[in-house]
C-alpha cells in the first residue's frame, strides 16, 4: 500500500504539485489522470525518490521510500528509448543488475518475458534492429524484470498496435492478480476506465476528483440517456427536461435534469416520435475528464 | 557498491566495443607518431639519384675546384651525388647563358644551376636556380663548398699553407645536456625533448576529447530517451556518476596501457629514445589524474546539455584549454623559470599538461611536483562533488540549456 500525504513540490516560484493526498491499494490499478502539464510526472518522480518533495510524506508498506525500496520499484517512463547499439539481452541483464538481481536469475527472467511477449527471437539482436513496438516491449520488460512490488507505468499503451495493447493489458492484469501495487498514468481514458478501480484526476497540481471510479461516475450527474430516432433532431430543444444533448452520427446523448425519471421521459417521447433505441448510460471517464477539467480550468 | 560496479562494467564494455574507441586507440598514436617522426625522416632522406648541376662562372676559376669539393658527397650506392657541368660558353652573353640554363631546368635536363656573380675584386655571390625552393641541403653544401674554395684562393694569394684550412673547418661544437634530479646527466636533445612533451600532451588531449565526447553522447542518449529516469529509480545519481567515472577511467587506463606498449616497442625499435621515459612515474601520475579531472568535469557539464551540437561546443572549448601548453611550450623550454608557466602549473585546468611539459624540459623541484599533485587530487574531489550536484538536477532537466546562474543554484541546493 502506497500512501501519499499532503505532497507539495515547488520549483522556484511555480507550484508543480499542490497538496496531493491519495492512497494506492495493492491488487488494484490506480489511475493517475490529468491533462498535459498537470503535474503527473512530477508526482511520479517524487514517489520514485528521483526528486525531493518540498513538503509532505510518501509511505510505502509503512515506511518512507528510501534506498532499500529501489529494488522493489519498477518504472516505465513515458518517453521511450533504450541503448540503441546494445544487444537486447545485454540491456535487460544490465537493468536487472541495477535492481540487484544476479546474473543467472536475470538471464532466466529475461528469457521468460521475451518468450511471453513473443520476441525471444530478437534476444541477441541490437535494439536498433527491432521495430518500435518491439523496442517498447523490451523497455517494458526492463521495467518489470525484477518482479517489482510497486509498479508505475506512464502511458504504457502508446505506440502499440491493438494486439500488442492486449498483451500489455494482460501483463498488467497478471501483476494485479499477484497483489502488486500499480499506478497507471495515461491519457487513454477508455483503457483507464476498463483497468482502474481508483482514480486521481489532477489539474494544475491540485486534486480535481479522486476515489473509486464507480463512485465518481455515480456522483457525476447520473441522469444520462442515449437515444436513436427517425426525423429531425431540432425538436429536442423544446423539452424543458433536457439540460444538454450531444449529437453523434447514429445516436444522441442527452443529459436530463436530476429530478426527471428517464422512463417517464421516454413515455413522453414515444407519444410524439418514432424511437429506435433508448438506453440509460453512465458517463464515460472520457466525458468526466473533459467536463471536470474544463470546469476546473474555467474557475482558475 | 555492487551497483556502482554494474554501471562501471556497462559503461566500459559497451564503449570498448564501439568503433570510436577502437579508432581512437589505433589512429591516435599513428597520427602522433607520424607527425613527430616523419619530418625528421624526410629531412635525413638522401636524394636517391645523381643530380646534374650546371655552373655559370664567367671567370672559369671555380669549376674544377667546385667539382672537387662536391665529389665528397656520395650516394648510398657509391656514385657521386652531384655531377657538375660547365654552362659558361664563351660565345654567349651572360644573359643568354642564364636563359639557356632556365630552359634546361624547365626541361629537367639539369636539376639546377649555380650562377656566380662578381662585384669588386674580392666578393662573390651566387644564386641557385631550380624548380623548387626547398633544397636546403643542396644550398647548404654549395655555400660551404664555395666558401671553402674562396678562402683557399685567398690563402694561396697571401702565400699561406692551405693545410691551415682543415684547422679552421673543425669548429667547436657546444652540446646541450640536462641534469636530472637523480644527478644523472641526460643527453637528449632539444627537439626530442620537445616532441616527447608534445606527444604526451597530445595523447592526453586526444584521450580527454574522445572519451569526453563518448561520455556526453551517451548521456544525451540516456536523457533524450528518458532512460535516465529508469536508471535513477534504480540507483542514486551519485552511484550512477561514480560508476560512469570509474568505467571511463578504466577505458582511459586501457588506452594508456596499450599506448604504453606501443611506446615500449618504439623504444625497442629505437624510434623514441629511452630517455623520454626518465620521468615516467610523475608523468603517468599527471596523465592519469589529468584524465580523471577532465572526466569528472565532463560528467557535470555533460549532464546539462541536450543536443550533440552543445556537447561538441563544450568539448571544443575544453580541448583548447588543454592545448594551451603547446602555445607556451617554446618560451617555457627556453626559460623554464618563467612566472607564467609556474602560475599555470597551479591552475588545475592546466596543471596536467603544463607539468607534463615541465617534467620534460627542466628539472622540476620535488616539492613542486608534490604540491601540484595534491592540488590536482583535491580539485578532482571538489569537481566530482560539484559535478554530482549539477548531475543530480541536470539529468532531469530538459529543454533549453541552463544558464550559469541556474547551475550555481543547483550547486547550492
Amino acid at each position: 500500500m502506497l500512501i501519499v500525504n499532503n505532497l507539495v513540490k515547488r520549483f522556484n516560484s511555480t507550484i508543480a504539485v499542490d497538496n496531493l493526498s491519495f492512497t494506492v491499494k495493492p491488487g488494484k490499478i490506480f489511475g493517475l489522470l490529468g491533462p498535459n502539464g498537470a503535474g503527473k510526472t512530477t508526482t511520479i518522480r517524487t514517489i520514485l525518490n528521483i526528486i525531493k518533495p518540498t513538503s509532505g510524506e510518501i509511505v510505502f508498506n509503512g515506511n518512507p521510500i528510501t534506498y532499500e525500496y529501489y529494488n522493489i520499484i519498477g518504472y516505465l517512463p513515458e518517453e521511450r528509448g533504450l541503448y540503441k547499439r546494445s544487444k537486447v539481452i545485454d540491456v535487460l541483464v544490465y537493468f536487472a543488475s541495477l535492481k540487484n538481481m544476479n546474473k543467472i536469475d536475470s538471464l532466466s527472467r529475461s528469457d521468460y518475458w521475451l518468450k511471453r511477449l513473443k520476441i525471444l527471437n530478437f534476444r541477441n539482436k541490437k535494439i536498433e534492429q527491432l521495430s518500435k513496438g518491439n523496442q517498447q516491449k523490451v523497455q517494458l520488460i526492463a521495467a518489470i524484470i525484477h518482479n517489482p512490488q510497486l509498479l508505475i507505468l506512464d502511458e504504457p499503451f502508446t505506440g502499440f498496435d491493438p494486439i500488442n495493447q492486449q498483451e500489455v493489458k494482460d501483463l498488467i492484469l497478471s501483476f494485479v492478480s499477484e497483489g502488486k501495487t500499480i499506478i497507471l498514468s495515461t491519457h487513454q481514458m477508455d483503457l483507464a476506465e476498463k483497468l482502474c478501480e481508483d482514480i486521481l484526476l489532477i489539474n494544475h497540481g491540485k486534486t480535481v476528483s479522486s476515489g473509486k471510479l464507480s463512485d465518481i461516475k455515480k456522483n457525476f450527474g447520473g441522469n444520462n440517456i442515449r437515444l436513436a430516432f427517425s426525423g429531425d433532431n431540432d425538436f429536442l430543444k423544446h423539452f424543458p427536461e433536457i439540460i444538454k444533448f450531444d449529437h453523434y452520427h447514429n445516436f444522441t446523448d442527452i443529459q436530463l435534469k436530476d429530478e426527471i425519471i428517464p422512463s417517464e421521459f421516454l413515455k413522453k417521447l414515444i407519444q410524439k416520435f418514432e424511437v429506435n433505441h433508448f438506453s440509460i448510460i453512465e458517463p464515460t471517464l472520457n466525458k468526466i475528464f473533459i467536463d471536470l477539467i474544463k470546469e476546473n480550468s474555467g474557475t482558475v | 557498491m555492487k551497483k556502482i560496479l554494474a554501471v562501471a562494467k556497462w559503461e566500459y564494455i559497451e564503449k570498448v566495443k564501439t568503433k570510436t574507441f577502437i579508432i581512437s586507440l589505433i589512429i591516435t598514436p599513428i597520427i602522433i607518431i607520424s607527425f613527430s617522426i616523419l619530418p625528421s625522416l624526410l629531412f635525413k632522406e638522401e636524394a636517391p639519384n645523381v643530380e646534374v648541376i650546371g655552373l655559370i662562372d664567367t671567370s672559369g676559376v671555380y669549376f674544377n675546384e667546385l667539382e672537387n669539393e662536391l665529389s665528397q658527397y656520395k650516394l648510398p650506392d657509391g656514385k657521386r651525388n652531384y655531377v657538375l657541368i660547365n654552362l659558361a660558353f664563351k660565345s654567349k652573353s651572360f644573359d643568354e647563358l642564364k636563359s639557356t640554363a632556365n630552359k634546361n631546368i624547365q626541361k629537367k635536363l639539369i636539376e639546377g644551376c649555380l650562377i656566380l656573380h662578381y662585384s669588386g675584386s674580392d666578393s662573390v655571390y651566387a644564386e641557385y636556380r631550380s624548380k623548387t625552393l626547398g633544397n636546403f641541403k643542396n644550398v647548404e653544401r654549395f655555400e660551404e663548398a664555395l666558401s671553402t674554395i674562396r678562402f683557399k684562393k685567398k690563402l694561396e694569394q697571401e702565400g699561406i699553407d692551405t693545410k691551415i684550412m682543415q684547422y679552421f673547418q673543425n669548429k667547436v661544437a657546444v652540446e646541450q645536456l640536462k641534469v636530472e634530479d637523480s644527478g644523472k646527466v641526460s643527453d637528449q636533445d632539444f627537439l626530442t625533448t620537445f616532441f616527447v612533451s608534445i606527444i604526451f600532451i597530445l595523447l592526453l588531449m586526444m584521450m580527454v576529447v574522445y572519451s569526453g565526447q563518448m561520455l556526453v553522447r551517451s548521456m544525451i542518449e540516456e536523457k533524450s530517451s528518458r532512460l535516465i529516469e529508469m536508471l535513477v529509480s534504480s540507483i542514486t545519481p551519485d552511484e550512477l556518476l561514480t560508476g560512469k567515472i570509474i568505467g571511463l577511467g578504466l577505458l582511459g587506463l586501457t588506452q594508456i596501457i596499450i599506448w604504453f606498449l606501443i611506446g615500449i616497442s618504439l623504444i625497442a625499435s629505437a624510434l623514441i629514445p629511452l630517455t623520454a621515459f626518465n620521468n615516467i612515474l610523475p608523468m603517468l601520475s599527471f596523465f592519469i589524474l589529468g584524465f580523471l579531472f577532465y572526466t569528472s568535469l565532463f560528467v557535470g557539464i555533460g549532464s546539462t546539455v541536450n543536443t550533440e551540437q552543445e556537447a561538441q561546443q563544450i568539448t571544443t572549448y575544453l580541448s583548447l584549454i588543454l592545448m594551451l601548453p603547446v602555445v607556451i611550450a617554446m618560451p617555457a623550454m627556453q626559460n623554464p623559470d618563467l612566472l607564467v608557466t609556474k602560475i599555470f602549473s597551479y591552475i588545475p585546468l592546466t596543471t596536467p599538461t603544463i607539468m607534463l611539459l615541465r617534467l620534460n624540459v627542466e628539472t622540476v623541484p620535488e616539492i613542486e611536483i608534490i604540491l601540484t599533485l595534491v592540488i590536482l587530487i583535491l580539485s578532482i574531489l571538489v569537481v566530482t562533488k560539484l559535478s554530482a550536484k549539477i548531475f543530480r538536477i541536470g539529468i532531469l532537466s530538459y529543454g533549453s540549456k541552463p544558464t550559469i546562474k541556474e547551475i550555481l543554484q543547483w550547486i547550492k541546493e
